[in-house]
């Protein structure tokens, strides 16, 4: 695939985002039935899937540029939405390893990666070139970057990061680079085990699904990574919906209506890998978060009648902790007229090979 | 509201000494004290009498104690005893407190900085509900709240008082409760007495 950067784009103010027609086709769409409810929906993280954005490591797409300057952005009026714990160093090693391999070797065009050694004190070279990066710097020695590995890798990826750390049979949020998330604060959740930072999640932990996918994920083998989607909603295609910045993106759910919901409600997709890191033991926990409005997602027919029998069916709660309630109404209002009740093929992907014209 | 649906939300059990080699320190927010309080303290504490130390913190003048006794004015003074512990803490060693969960965290959050593990911390909870609230605008904490909605001492903004809790922070998560349509807020009532 082609890689067209859309480097002017914008996740705030003016809300520029727009996904074109390879962008929506490639959508990590997550309803495979009418129905949603909580699973434990691993499974491992190959290089196949319903659309092209599951089909390597690390997805990148024609965001990378506007997203990286976003998050650069929220940094800079918020230090604090990048944390590491003082024992995670190694793990963050790890991770600008993990990184900077699969993306330079998936993307040969846009990143390259030099060693002179695999291990600590080698000399390295990366080289960035949509952002116009090119950084030697010794393996190991955090003297030799501009900042610590984790957030310097970090900053020139897509999607938040978390890294969980292995202890006492549990894992424990001890680092994270969090700047576009559903609504959780990572100042908040810092130094959490497993359990307390799922804690405010309804119904899923009286169905066990906590226990249970923390049971398989201290299992979790090096090289062998797993993935899941989750989703939400989002009134523009906003980045930075924290609980920090919630007085600011708030009032939007108050201004959805049956007119302008098409373009304003976004669904959010997160494909959340996890990944065993081989110095540390340490688990490193990507969130990519893919965007769309309802208005694009709609241009695949079988998406727009799938995510209208989905929304019509959730149970309250869900809606309620996901903060849909308000806008819930308005949003159905705009998709009922798009599903013929026809019957739809079960899975995720969009069954359509091109889009029709708008 | 000392259950809750949010597993974040800490549970309390009732004290017991565990009989262990180590050292034992119990420390009591004395004004939560209720009558025959400390005589069931003295019955949980027997086994390991020997090797207990207890501080009262704030308690009325007569209130009597066990083992080897320590009287402190305040949590703050009791928190900086704490962290001065010269011996600090070996794997035997055992913290029990009682008190408010204001109280409780404010201490198990300077004996987790001195070394102590949470498995080594047992708490009960006594007297008021009350707790301290973090808030996810500005970060500030705001004590003593007994109400669903409270105003936050650091931005002034309304908070929605939730169950979610930090052992980090020792506090519980408030967040502005009217910002989807400003001044849409709830009617303020006493929850937690």
């Amino acid at each position: 695939m082609s890689l067209v950067f859309k480097p002017e784009e914008t996740f705030r103010g003016d809300y520029t985002y727009r996904n074109s027609d390879a962008a929506i086709l490639r959508f990590p769409f997550p309803f495979p039935e009418d129905r949603y409810m909580y699973s434990v929906n691993i499974e491992p993280h190959v290089r196949s899937g319903p659309t092209d954005a599951f089909c390597r490591p690390f997805d990148i797409d024609e965001h990378y540029i506007a997203e990286c300057r976003d998050r650069a952005l929220t940094l800079e009026q918020d230090p604090g939405r990048c944390q590491v714990l003082p024992h995670m160093m190694t793990a963050q090693w790890d991770t600008l390893e993990l990184l900077m391999e699969n993306m330079a070797a998936d993307y040969p065009e846009q990143f390259s990666l030099t060693k002179e050694g695999d291990v600590f004190g080698s000399r390295w070279t990366w080289i960035n070139r949509p952002l116009g990066i090119e950084q030697q710097f010794i393996f190991g020695d955090p003297d030799t970057l501009p900042c610590e590995p984790f957030e310097y890798i970090t900053r020139q990826a897509q999607g938040d990061f978390a890294i969980c750390d292995q202890r006492e049979d549990n894992l424990y949020l001890d680092a994270g680079m969090i700047t576009s998330q559903a609504d959780w604060s990572l100042e908040f959740n810092v130094g959490m085990n497993f359990m307390e930072w799922h804690g405010p999640v309804p119904l899923a932990h009286q169905a066990g699904v906590f226990e249970r996918a923390l049971k398989y994920l201290l299992m979790l083998r090096l090289g062998q990574p797993v993935r899941r989607l989750n989703w939400t909603m989002s009134i523009n295609p906003r980045l930075d919906t924290s609980p920090e910045s919630y007085p600011a993106w708030g009032p939007d759910r108050a201004s959805v209506t049956v007119e302008n919901a098409g373009g304003k409600v976004h669904l959010r997709v997160e494909l959340q890998t996890l990944w065993r890191l081989p110095r540390s033991n340490a688990i490193l926990f990507p969130i990519r978060c893919f965007l769309i409005s309802i208005e694009e997602l709609a241009r695949v027919p079988k998406w727009g009648k799938r995510l209208h029998r989905v929304l019509s069916s959730l149970p309250p709660e869900l809606a309620e902790y996901k903060g849909l309630t308000r806008y819930l109404p308005a949003t159905l209002a705009w998709l009922a007229p798009l599903d013929d009740g026809a019957e739809l093929a079960t899975g995720t992907g969009p069954d359509i090979t091109e889009l029709a014209p708008v | 509201m000392m259950q809750s649906q949010i597993v974040s939300r800490p549970r309390y059990r009732e004290l017991a000494a565990e009989d262990t080699a180590g050292a034992h320190l119990l420390i009591v927010e004395g004004d939560t004290l209720a009558p025959g309080q400390m005589a069931a303290l003295a019955a949980a504490f027997a086994p390991v009498a020997d090797r207990l130390q207890t501080w009262l913190v704030s308690a009325p003048a007569t209130a009597l104690a066990l083992g080897k006794v320590r009287k402190l004015q305040t949590v703050d003074e009791a928190a900086a005893a704490l962290d001065a512990l010269q011996e600090g803490f070996g794997i035997a060693d055992r913290l029990y407190l009682q008190g408010t969960e204001p109280f409780m965290w404010s201490l198990a959050t300077v004996a987790g900085r001195a070394g102590l593990s949470a498995s080594q911390i047992r708490m009960q909870h006594a007297g008021s509900l009350k707790r301290r609230v973090w808030c996810t605008h500005c970060h500030q904490t705001t004590e003593n709240v007994t109400t669903n909605i409270a105003t936050c001492a650091g931005c002034g903004r309304e908070l929605l008082v939730r169950d979610h809790f930090s052992r980090r922070l020792g506090a519980f998560m408030g967040v502005m409760v009217d910002a989807e349509v400003p001044g849409e807020v709830p009617q303020r009532e006493e929850v937690f007495p």
